[in-house]
């Protein structure tokens, strides 16, 4: 330790000969590692797994059960289905779990005395909370699937409403029908949301309230990001028109756990679409689709186009800082040879030698450190203002700081390398002469 | 102590092939006091140089202690170089901006003595040159005579057998050089073997014996100095 204490007194000391070509490098490393960093964050954050300990058991089912004709490969199933097609993928006991669901947009207030507040809703069903581990903090999820006018808030909602979590069992007026509270979900916020990642919503935040499926088609509700129809029924009477026509507006949802489960899910869609192929119901070839949720948002082209731009963009310019500062470094190490020789001479090998530029890395990776984070923290600031769509991905953890630190300490050691393996192998006598 | 058998070295450019050294047969006793000597580009730095393990020879032998130095690993070599080698360079070879201790301080460093020790070495080899009440000073605080006290204390500090002084007195004036002899003399006495570069005359009559570089070979004269206290230069 002693010794590592001295190698760092030796690189302060060496540093404080030319100080200046010092703080260009690290200038310059910084704003590499900077900017790469800012939109590292957005790119490691957009791209993470939410649930990584069964995003590779939750699955989006989805058939081409449409009523008009199409036999080549370029039909795509639609991405949401309709109330009876729902019913069909659910009668089974395959899934461990399975919820269908959509979202919507309400008015909330206490009572009509108050101004209505303009929430986000999620029309679901039971499983969807144990499918999507949504913590709860007080109360119950709903016990079944049916209808029942309760709904569940979100813990920000309640105080908001209310001033305090605890609200179950109170009543509230959703679009001026009386619900009860049921239920108050833990702070949560699955990010990305993706649950909804067939509409391009994964980068909202998670709903406010949270309605039983049936209650929400029996008031009428419209899902607010994606449905289609093929026939010219009036939808808007969604509880009397809404469960048998062909209005798809349905995202649906199974947990399959095993492989097995997963087979026999494939082989139970592939009877039900030959089953409605024989039944007249659907012309078209049979395409069944069973995205796992790890997969959603590729399969929906749902990446940004620009963060992954950027990424490269950033990377590029991270290499031309290196490269830039690699030369920096070149400069000092070659006009510090005089000393490494002088120290080889006198008895240091060249292990010793890298020991020392060890200390150097560590000095320089926390003064680029320092410098790409605050040059980052500028960055995130910059693309929150350009795209405030992606707000929510502009957080740090400590992995991504993590991240950041073998960054830094990576291209710090590449930085100076191969300066220092020149001065330390450089001819002793010459530079002792000189 | 030291053994060179037919060495002999080659510097070799696109264009030419330099032979500084050819086949170079020399044996140096310990605690002998010997200065290499010749005109400028004789080959006699070059030896000190590959004495010092500093320079790779091409052909012959070396044997340091019984033990030959060719081939030895980068390890063993910069052990040497700490452990049996003191270094005195013409041109001092001081860190600027490091304080006397710690330019003396820098070989021990490398050897892993604990810092009471590094202090009792250093504080003791300033003693020995006469710079102990000047410890926290820098180089450039002190004439040529005293730096090149210093780079003395410098290379006594690990207490090794081998001196190698590469032309020590040549950038100092003649009272100068002649205390910084006497310094030398002083070690030697105390058992140190010594090999001096040197052009001055008086300095090497002053060393036990002369040893001549010609063209790189050892010349004829050196066989035999009248001037010289100890026997003769062994020549293979």
């Amino acid at each position: 330790m002693e010794q590592f204490l001295y190698y760092l007194k030796v690189s302060v000391k060496s540093i404080r000969r030319a100080p200046l070509p010092y703080v260009l490098t690290v200038l310059i490393m910084a704003l590499g590692l900077g900017v790469f960093f800012a939109n590292a964050t957005f790119y490691y954050r957009l791209n993470a797994d939410p649930l990584p300990h069964k995003s590779d058991k939750l699955f989006f089912p989805m058939m081409l059960l449409v009523p008009w004709e199409c036999n080549d490969n370029t039909c795509k199933p639609p991405p949401v289905l309709s109330y009876a097609n729902v019913q069909k993928l659910s009668n089974t006991d395959i899934p461990t779990a399975k919820a269908a669901m959509y979202s919507s947009d309400a008015y909330l207030r206490l009572d009509t005395k108050q101004p209505p507040l303009p929430v986000s809703v999620r029309i679901t069903q039971r499983d969807f909370f144990r499918m999507f581990d949504v913590p709860v903090l007080h109360g119950s999820i709903w016990p079944d699937d049916s209808a029942r006018n309760e709904i569940i808030l979100t813990k920000a909602l309640a105080e908001k409403l209310f001033g305090q979590s605890d609200v179950v069992g109170k009543t509230l007026l959703l679009d001026d029908k009386p619900l009860t509270v049921s239920g108050v979900l833990d702070n949560w916020q699955m990010l990305p949301r993706l649950y909804d990642a067939n509409s391009g919503n994964h980068v909202e935040p998670v709903e406010q309230i949270y309605l039983p499926l049936e209650t929400g088609y029996d008031m009428n509700y419209m899902s607010n990001s994606q449905s289609s129809t093929f026939d010219d029924t009036d939808y808007r009477q969604l509880s009397s028109q809404g469960r048998t026509g062909a209005l798809h507006q349905l995202q649906y949802w199974v947990q399959l756990d095993t492989p097995a489960q997963q087979q026999a899910y494939r082989d139970f869609m592939q009877n039900l679409a030959s089953t409605e192929k024989a039944a007249g119901r659907h012309p078209s070839i049979i395409n069944n689709q069973l995205t796992s949720m790890r997969n959603i948002v590729a399969y929906f082209g749902g990446e940004s186009g620009d963060i992954k731009a950027f990424a490269l963009v950033t990377l590029l310019f991270l290499l031309v800082c290196l490269l830039n500062a690699s030369h920096l470094s070149l400069n000092r190490y070659l006009s510090n040879q005089y000393e490494f020789s002088l120290r080889r001479a006198l008895g240091a090998s060249r292990w010793q030698l890298q020991q020392q530029m060890f200390a150097d890395v560590l000095l320089l990776t926390l003064c680029c450190l320092a410098g790409a984070l605050l040059i980052g923290f500028g960055g995130v600031q910059l693309m929150n203002y350009l795209w405030p769509v992606n707000r929510l991905f502009s957080t740090w953890d400590w992995q991504l700081l993590l991240g950041l630190l073998l960054l830094a300490l990576s291209a710090s050691y590449l930085v100076t390398l191969y300066p220092s393996l020149r001065a330390s192998f450089g001819a002793l006598n010459q530079q002792l002469k000189e | 102590m030291i053994q060179l058998n037919d060495l002999s070295k080659v510097f070799k450019t696109e264009l030419i092939e330099t032979h500084a050294l050819r086949q170079i047969s020399l044996t140096v006793n310990e605690g002998e006091f010997v200065a290499l000597t010749g005109p400028s580009g004789s080959g006699k730095s070059t030896l000190l140089n590959v004495l010092g393990t500093l320079e790779h020879f091409d052909g012959g032998d070396y044997l340091l202690d019984g033990q030959s130095v060719k081939g030895l690993s980068d390890k063993s070599l910069s052990a040497l170089r700490n452990e049996k080698i003191g270094f005195i360079f013409q041109g001092f070879n001081l860190i600027k901006d490091y304080s006397l201790f710690d330019n003396i301080e820098l070989p021990l460093r490398y050897r892993g003595f604990n810092a009471a020790e590094r202090k009792r070495r250093v504080e003791h080899a300033l003693e020995q040159v006469g710079l102990a009440a000047r410890r926290d000073y820098h180089p450039s605080q002190l004439s040529g005579g005293q730096q090149q006290r210093v780079a003395i204390a410098r290379a006594i500090a690990g207490q090794p057998r081998i001196l190698l002084a590469d032309e020590p007195t040549g950038n100092l004036d003649s009272l100068m050089a002649r205390q910084v002899m006497e310094l030398l003399e002083q070690i030697n006495q105390n058992g140190c073997t010594i090999l001096m570069v040197t052009h001055d005359p008086e300095q090497a009559r002053r060393a036990g014996r002369q040893v001549q570089i010609i063209d790189g070979h050892l010349s004829d004269a050196s066989m035999y100095d009248p001037l010289a206290q100890n026997s003769p230069v062994a020549v293979a």
